[in-house]
């Protein structure tokens, strides 16, 4: 006993770092790691509701990817993450990136709205979800009339229930809710970029595009890689507004359906009883949108973060 | 001839300068509107709020918040949801922090490996792991008490801590640990009394990052926990929506009491949140 | 233990590793406050007394569920029955997760057909043909949303029957001097006259396309035969391509010029406010609103009518199902108590009881409907035809309701037609049930 541990001293003494690192891996092993790998495990399994049935294979990854309609549904959902992710890219990160430029220039009152802006992010996504379908609704929603006493009631659009407007509506409600982060992220790359290369830059006759886009861009690439991969990962994930405000298939006519939604009510029926559970199935969804993220949120940021070696 | 040009400089500047207030400040009212729609609306009848959304309250009245907050026992879950958020939170600091202190500052083998292993766990949806999870407390007996949902946050807030706190630790000059070193401190009291208080910036953003999501959540709590004494608050305000039907009124008055207590910590911690924020994020 | 390894224990991060991991397990074994003082007392008070769990989806019942409980306490003084509502989105991931983990309740409230099969297969389930003697004189369609179609046991006690019509604002109607229309053409006029009046005709949204399904169980059985079509397209002698079916859908498309403008966005809790605060006059719906539309505006005068056939004297069918039922769990440490309590929930006290509550159909013999509406509704179901895809197609993946209230929300934003409709379904049918594979 004596022996076993003191070498296991002698053994902590030198590796110092396996004390520091233990307790953080034995809890995300047991308690996050484990569950998810039996659940991408039970997806090589045919599933009879709730009970395990026999081992098949890659039968549930074949349904998903080569079998109508089931293909059809993945496929369907996967444009709309990748719909989704590129309008928030276009939409959130840009305006936070503009919010940051405006608010780098020290613009009375800019802690004021830097506060403001993040605020929406303390609000629980039910809550929010819940609000904002009420200020969009066609009867009794104040964005639909606001429209209308500035004479633009020709705009006014049943914007959660209409196919078009669906995931463009949700996008934005999406952006009021995270735009703050993106914004302060990128107002700590600006503000990491030393003055002096501005004023160089506007000695040698740079105006205001060409500095921003020869000093300024460069210099923000590292904070744009992780705005764009976090912003990858969380809209791949994306479940709880869509639920929250489309419901679980994803409605109107799944124009809103994304991977988390199809995930969620094929692994555990659609909300309100309407389907059963398939888990075979749902985890199979599972591990394809796992190798998804990985692979991509991976690639994305070896190729960003070559693209900032260049300067 | 040059005053006159500096003049019309200034002008244009200021101009500028008004048309970017008068944009933030919109903004400001779109970030707003819906929090000051929430207050409003938990004030109102049922009709009211369906056939006047502008208006004001006719008889605004505080037995709606009564009701939610003694009948709904939401003095209870306000209570579950301070304590079980607050727990992970701690735990999840001085875990995390252990360990992105071990990655950053140790030089060994499995370093890379163990970190992205770590990351690998911010991409997976983790509800899909809900039904091992389920039996897996339930193994543990641990079903219905808070310690499985303490659990659970503890190991889904690492990957995002050790994200965070690695790219601090790394940051910081290797000079400091040799110093402390010399002066014959021990492996751990140069954790706790040199470095980590250099952290303190990335601290409250993961605080801030925990807290917010673990205060809102509501799936983990619909699977583990049954008893009433032990419901959060997001938990507890399910029971206003119906299958057919809904309590408007008592609902509005639970969403005012599951957001303002949050807003209002944000606000008196923003200045210290955002100053980490921006301090950690590009590093 | 040497000095190096005692020194190791005591050196801080051990420590906090340690304080970390007491401060969790002092925290489970106490569960919480009112617990903690309540608990050594309470078990020492009532120490043979046996407390039943009972889960439910139906959060807004719980006034009326605790009523019943009491009457049922009364009578057995050593069982306590707790109710415990959970949120009718999340009940099935609830209870899945706790059956699988062995930790389920009591007493469970089960859905109809193929929402409950699953559990009963899995053998979460008590069969209770011979333990509950009441079952035996149950009628036939309720009775049938409980049995298991393998082994053909009852698994659940039916609890409530649903019918869809068409409910009305009475004083809207005379005011405009409007009567309850007999034929589909008056029917139409009915919502010309409306219209033109600037009241909404139909308070019906497309959101939730959950609505869309109950429209069609409203409306489209009388033109697409009811339960002679339901009966070939269940021993798949027809599909849903069949032209019966998509004349039905047809029907449904006609009524699209009377709802609200914005309709595509208008969810079901919108079109109840509407029609409750007399903004419409007409809501296509189940039997499971009168209870609410009649605490919400009790001054509302509601009038009910089945959805009207073609031609005059072609019956007026409305669609039936059971709601669920309650049954008990097969994990149940006191099966002989849950016995007694679903025993009380089989008798025609129970019944009675439920259906003055809450205003809705008791499948129990011998129980009195509740004047007014819901005699009337009662009396519709004379004439009744089964809830196509609930009864029938709700026991493979994609279910029949998914397909249908899904494309249906497709047909009403203008992307399919009735026939894509129907192509929709059977492609997605076809998938699993074996019947069409003939």
């Amino acid at each position: 006993m004596r022996v076993i541990a003191s070498s296991a001293g002698n053994f902590l003494r030198k590796h110092v770092y396996v004390a520091f690192i233990l307790p953080a891996l034995l809890i995300y092993v047991v308690f996050l790691v484990y569950p998810l790998l039996s659940s991408l495990y039970y997806g090589f399994f045919q599933w009879d509701g709730i009970t395990r049935g026999a081992f098949m294979g890659l039968a549930n990854f074949k349904k998903l990817l080569a079998e109508s309609p089931y293909n059809v549904r993945f496929f369907s959902a996967l444009k709309h993450n990748i719909h989704f992710f590129l309008m928030t890219m276009a939409v959130q990160n840009l305006v936070g990136l503009a919010f940051a430029l405006i608010l780098s220039r020290g613009i009375r009152g800019a802690s004021v709205y830097q506060t403001i802006f993040f605020m929406p992010y303390t609000m629980s996504v039910i809550v929010l979800g819940f609000l904002w379908s009420l200020i969009l609704n066609p009867t009794w929603g104040v964005f639909n009339k606001l429209l209308a006493t500035v004479g633009l009631s020709g705009l006014a659009r049943p914007w959660l229930g209409d196919m078009a407007t669906a995931l463009p509506a949700i996008t934005l409600v999406n952006a009021w809710h995270w735009v703050g982060f993106p914004m302060l992220v990128f107002l700590a790359g600006l503000e990491a970029i030393p003055a002096e290369l501005h004023e160089a830059a506007r000695l040698d006759g740079a105006g205001g595009w060409k500095l921003f886009r020869r000093i300024t861009m460069p210099l923000l690439m590292p904070s744009i890689t992780i705005v764009t991969i976090l912003t990858f990962i969380g809209n791949f994930n994306a479940f709880e507004i869509i639920f929250a405000m489309e419901g679980s298939s994803g409605g109107p006519y799944y124009a809103t359906d994304v991977l988390g939604t199809l995930f969620y009510r094929t692994a555990f029926g659609e909300a309100g009883g309407f389907s059963g559970q398939d888990i075979g199935l749902g985890s199979a969804i599972a591990a394809v949108m796992f190798v998804i993220i990985f692979a991509i949120s991976y690639l994305g940021t070896r190729f960003m973060r070559s693209r900032e070696m260049q300067y | 001839m040059v005053p006159a040009q500096s003049s019309i400089r200034n002008w244009t500047r200021t101009a500028c300068t008004t048309g970017l207030h008068v944009m933030l400040l919109a903004y400001s009212i779109v970030v707003l509107y819906p929090f000051f729609l929430m207050i409003v609306t938990s004030f109102k009848s049922t009709r009211e709020i369906f056939f006047s959304p502008f208006g004001l309250p006719a008889q605004p009245g505080f037995e709606t918040y009564l009701k939610v907050w003694k009948n709904a026992s939401f003095n209870v879950y306000f209570a579950n949801s301070a304590i079980i958020t607050g727990v992970s939170v701690l735990l999840i600091l001085a875990v995390g922090s252990l360990a992105a202190y071990g990655l950053a500052r140790y030089n060994f083998r499995m370093n890379t490996a163990i970190y992205l292993f770590f990351l690998a766990g911010l991409m997976l949806p983790i509800r899909l792991g809900i039904v091992p999870l389920f039996l897996l407390m339930k193994n543990l007996n641990l079903v219905d008490t808070r310690s499985a949902l303490i659990l659970t946050y503890v190991a889904n807030g690492m990957p995002f801590a050790i994200f965070v706190l690695t790219g601090f630790f790394r940051t910081l000059p290797g000079e400091l640990e040799e110093a402390a070193r010399l002066d014959g401190c021990g492996e751990f009291m140069i954790f706790h009394r040199v470095m980590l208080p250099l952290i303190r910036p990335a601290l409250a953003t993961v605080t801030i990052f925990n807290f917010v999501p673990l205060w809102n959540d509501l799936f983990f709590p619909l699977i583990f926990i049954r008893s009433d004494a032990l419901k959060t608050i997001p938990l507890g305000m399910t029971l206003f929506f119906g299958q057919y039907e809904t309590e408007w009124g008592l609902l509005f008055a639970g969403l005012v009491i599951a957001t303002i207590p949050l807003a209002t910590l944000y606000l008196f911690m923003s200045r210290q949140f955002i100053k980490g924020l921006t301090a950690g994020a590009i590093k | 233990m040497d000095g190096k390894m005692r020194g190791f224990l005591t050196s801080p991060t051990v420590l906090l590793v340690l304080l970390a991991l007491v401060t969790l397990s002092v925290l489970s074994v106490l569960p919480g406050p009112p617990v903690l003082s309540g608990l050594p007392v309470g078990r020492a008070l009532a120490a043979e007394k046996v407390e039943l769990t009972f889960w439910s989806w139906r959060t807004e019942d719980t006034v009326a569920y605790d009523k019943f409980i009491k009457a049922f306490e009364a009578k057995h003084p050593e069982i306590t029955v707790k109710f415990m509502p959970y949120k009718n989105t999340e009940y099935n991931t609830i209870l899945s997760a706790a059956l699988q983990g062995g930790s389920g309740p009591d007493i469970v409230q089960l859905r109809s057909y193929g929402g409950f099969e699953p559990y009963a297969e899995a053998g979460y389930l008590v069969p209770l043909d011979e333990k509950v003697p009441a079952l035996k004189d149950f009628p036939a369609i309720p009775l049938s949303g409980a049995r298991d179609r393998k082994d053909g046991k009852v698994y659940g006690v039916p609890f409530a029957v649903q019918s869809l019509q068409i409910f009305y604002n009475k004083g809207i109607f005379s005011k405009f001097g409007l009567k309850e229309p007999r034929t589909w053409d008056e029917f139409l006029d009915v919502c010309k006259t409306l219209k033109s009046k600037g009241v909404i005709p139909l308070a019906q949204g497309t959101k939730d396309g959950w609505t869309l399904e109950s429209m069609t169980g409203a409306v489209a059985p009388n033109f697409y035969g009811g339960t002679q079509f339901f009966n070939e397209v269940v021993k798949g002698k027809a599909d849903f391509r069949d032209p019966r079916f998509v004349a039905g859908l047809k029907k449904l498309k006609e009524l699209e010029p009377f709802f609200p403008p914005g309709y595509l966005g208008i969810s079901y809790t919108d079109a109840q406010m509407m029609f409750v605060q007399e903004m419409a006059a007409m809501f296509i719906g189940g039997s499971y609103e009168v209870g609410y539309f009649n605490r919400q505006n009790p001054a509302l005068k509601l009038g009910v009518f089945p959805a009207p056939p073609q031609k005059k004297g072609e019956p007026a069918l409305v669609s039936v199902y059971p709601d669920g039922s309650f049954g008990i769990s097969a994990q149940t440490k006191h099966l002989k108590e849950a016995l007694l309590f679903i025993n009380f929930l089989a008798a025609r006290e129970f019944g009675q009881m439920f259906t003055d509550e809450l205003k809705q159909i008791s499948p129990i013999p011998g129980v009195t409907p509740v004047p007014g509406v819901m005699t009337e509704i009662v009396g519709l179901t004379k004439s009744s035809t089964p809830y196509i895809m609930l009864v029938g197609f709700r026991y493979g993946q994609p279910t029949g309701s998914v397909l249908l209230q899904n494309a249906l929300q497709g047909m009403f934003a203008g992307k399919l037609t009735s026939e894509g409709v129907a192509d929709e379904i059977h492609a997605g049918l076809v998938k699993w049930y074996q019947p069409f594979h003939k």
